[in-house]
């Protein structure tokens, strides 16, 4: 039998973000797989130079819609290093408690987007409605669902007031009887048993060895969250456990989730009560002084990695941003290799990828296998060069 | 004379035929569509007429304004022809279930045969359909459509049988009729009706078997090249199917059209909704099964169940 070559996306009903994949299949069999970026890259990091420090929270906010907050929070941390302040305790909470929930509502996102992988349609519709109650709860503190923008240099701009307390715990009340509901379901329905259990297995030491991140690496029994392992905000205070499983499937990376919407609402009630009083921002000064800076938060997709430099004006040299689902995409396709065509969605969504996150300014030339990189003006002579040959 | 034949015209065309039938396929459509979206929280049709029932109609009506494409690379012949078959073999079987009596319009020894064969050349046509229309996640589709005709042909046509052997006929009619007097089969046959539910919802490639469109497998499957106007009829087609297996589920185990009076076609809706009814109630419980998983299912519980089924009706007394 010879293989066939499926392509898949960019655009496709699985995928929400234009990627593509090429499959090549025996019968219903992938023996190899081929991926490509490249279909939204909007320039992020060049246009990053371009602007003021305090400009570019508002940018980095809009790599992406689901962790926004994860990424202008990172970006946020590396400039108060690079400036040497401290925010205040109110302020740290806070962050923790936003980043929680921007965890919960993803995770129900995610939740629903793979039961319609799996073509199980209610329990999409289901999850996407429970998601809206968590972003009720973001538009109460922020008044933004999505962009929240609470995030700025020196701490945060919306505060929680006691009045928005019971609102709140309502709600996440709510939520962690659904999350619990959920993990009945997934855990008893055999129709969604049959499409998850064994399928996309992703070896411990593969996972480690292609340096997969997030919920994707804790699936795989490795316990390894930024939250845990370099705490940033207040993670150092509020009780966190690392959720870990063991199955290394599609099964186990729907049931880590879930289970972290669980510690994600134990904390939030936690920071909640304990929340100190004080400031949510401190005066920073306007000039950051020559130096660079790594941050990490840990994203509900995973590890996301801001890297600053600045040389001492007012816009950043050079920002680097390392979204999760770049890092997840090496193990992604080791997870495809030997999986039906049927489950081919449910394994790509298994990973939660956020395409638009993922592409930076790295260029993969796919014919002659070839990395390299180029500058804007080597890129925009490439350009008049290519269209003037057709 | 010619009275008789004017009647038997209207018959065939107005009632309970053609105009009947599609009439009923896109009210049908619409209450599966409503009450699924009841189910999952939606609200489902909404602005074309009252509740939206107008809804399949005018989806029906849009796409037949629509541009008609042939792929360059298709066989056009078949390709342009696999939409009218379709349609033809959904509406041909129809007349042979009895609605306004306890006789259908076309009735004769032997047209469950005929309607199980018809049944039978529909995922045929499919896969044929699939086939000519060269594109590589149709090509996919039409193979998943035949392997699943061969996962739940055998179990349905046997679970069929059975409410034959029961009433001693092979004609829908009779089958109805021997009801009419005595018992439901679903009474004295309930693990066939299981079984028959289970084959129809293969035979509709309802969710958990939607397994040749699995829109987000195969982007539509089988369906992908057909726009337009053939889409149209396809989806006409596949609403008549519907109205036929709610309709085989009501005739073959719910007595069909009898029961109170002579309130015949309003008796035979009622059953025919609740068949609908306990249909989507199944299509909106579960994920989609992988098409190796229900073969394996279909051979090692629905055709021993199927035999089994087949086996007590030959020798139980009813």
């Amino acid at each position: 039998m010879s293989t066939i070559r499926i392509p898949f996306g960019p655009q496709h009903p699985a995928l929400e973000e234009p990627i593509n994949f090429i499959f090549e299949v025996e019968q219903e069999r992938v023996v190899n797989v081929t991926p490509r970026l490249g279909y939204i890259h909007r320039g992020i990091e060049k246009l990053a130079e371009n602007r003021t420090y305090l400009q570019n929270v508002y940018l980095v906010e809009r790599i992406c819609g689901i962790c926004s907050f994860a990424h202008a929070a990172c970006y946020v941390q590396a400039v108060e290093e690079l400036l040497g302040v401290e925010v205040s305790d109110r302020a740290r909470f806070i962050r923790t408690i936003i980043g929680e929930m921007e965890r919960i509502q993803n995770h129900f996102l995610w939740l629903g987007l793979t039961a319609k992988e799996m073509g199980f349609e209610t329990l999409f519709m289901y999850a996407w409605r429970d998601r809206e109650k968590m972003l009720e709860v973001l538009e109460l503190i922020s008044g933004k669902r999505v962009n929240y923008g609470v995030n700025t240099i020196g701490g945060v701009r919306s505060d929680i007031s006691t009045a928005m307390l019971e609102d709140i715990g309502d709600i996440l009340h709510q939520l962690q009887d659904r999350a619990k509901y959920y993990k009945s379901v997934c855990t008893k329905d055999q129709t969604i048993l049959k499409r998850t259990l064994g399928v996309g297995i992703l070896r411990p030491r593969d996972a480690v060895k292609l340096c997969a991140v997030g919920p994707t690496l804790r699936a795989s029994g490795i316990t390894r969250d930024v939250r845990s392992d370099y705490p940033y905000a207040a993670y150092d205070e509020v009780p966190l456990k690392v959720v870990i499983y063991k199955g290394c499937d599609v099964a186990s990376r729907i049931l880590a989730r879930i289970d972290e919407i669980l510690v994600s609402v134990g904390i939030i009630g936690y920071a909640l009560e304990n929340l100190p009083s004080g400031p949510i921002r401190v005066k920073v000064p306007t000039r950051v002084p020559e130096g660079e800076a790594i941050s990490l938060v840990e994203a509900p997709r995973g590890e996301d990695l801001h890297y600053l430099r600045s040389d001492g004006s007012e816009k950043p040299a050079r920002l680097k941003v390392r979204a999760p689902t770049l890092a997840n995409l090496p193990a992604l396709c080791k997870m495809l290799i030997d999986v039906n065509i049927a489950d081919i969605p449910v394994v790509i969504a298994g990973i939660d990828p956020c395409i638009a996150c993922a592409e930076r300014v790295m260029m993969i030339d796919v014919e002659s296998k070839k990395r390299r990189t180029w500058s804007g003006e080597k890129l925009r002579r490439y350009a008049i060069e290519w269209y003037r040959k057709r | 004379m010619v009275s008789e034949e004017i009647a038997s015209l209207l018959q065939v065309y107005l009632f309970p035929g053609f105009l009947f039938l599609i009439v009923l396929a896109f009210f049908i459509e619409w209450f599966d569509r409503k009450l699924v979206a009841k189910f999952q929280n939606r609200y489902g049709p909404l602005h074309v007429g009252p509740k939206g029932i107008l809804q399949p109609f005018a989806d029906f009506i849009k796409l037949l304004s629509k541009e008609d494409i042939t792929p360059a690379s298709a066989d056009d012949k078949p390709f342009l022809l696999m939409p009218l078959l379709m349609f033809a073999l959904a509406v041909t079987p129809l007349f042979s279930v009895p609605i306004t009596g306890r006789s259908a319009l076309v009735s004769f020894e032997g047209d469950l045969i005929v309607v199980m064969f018809i049944m039978t050349l529909t995922a045929l046509i499919i896969f044929i359909g699939a086939w000519v229309s060269t594109n590589r996640f149709g090509t996919i589709g039409g193979v998943r459509a035949g392997l699943q005709l061969f996962a739940y042909e055998i179990p349905l046509n046997l679970v069929m049988v059975g409410p034959a052997v029961a009433a001693g006929s092979l004609s829908i009619s009779r089958i109805v009729q021997q009801q009419t007097g005595g018992i439901w089969f679903v009474l004295t046959q309930p693990l066939g009706f299981v079984v028959f539910a289970i084959c129809l919802l293969a035979h509709l490639q309802w969710i958990p078997f939607d397994i040749p469109e699995a829109e987000t497998e195969i982007v539509g499957g089988w369906l992908v090249e057909f726009g337009g106007r053939k889409l149209a009829l396809i989806r006409l087609a596949k609403d008549l199917e519907l109205v036929l297996a709610g309709s085989l589920l009501a005739s073959l185990y719910l007595g069909g059209p009898s029961g109170l009076g002579n309130l015949h076609v309003l008796i035979y809706l009622i059953k025919l909704l609740a068949c609908v009814f306990a249909l989507s109630n199944l299509r909106a419980l579960f994920a989609r099964y992988r098409i190796d998983q229900l073969l394996v299912g279909a051979w090692k519980y629905l055709t021993p169940l199927a035999l089994l089924q087949t086996a007590i009706a030959v020798v139980s007394p009813w």
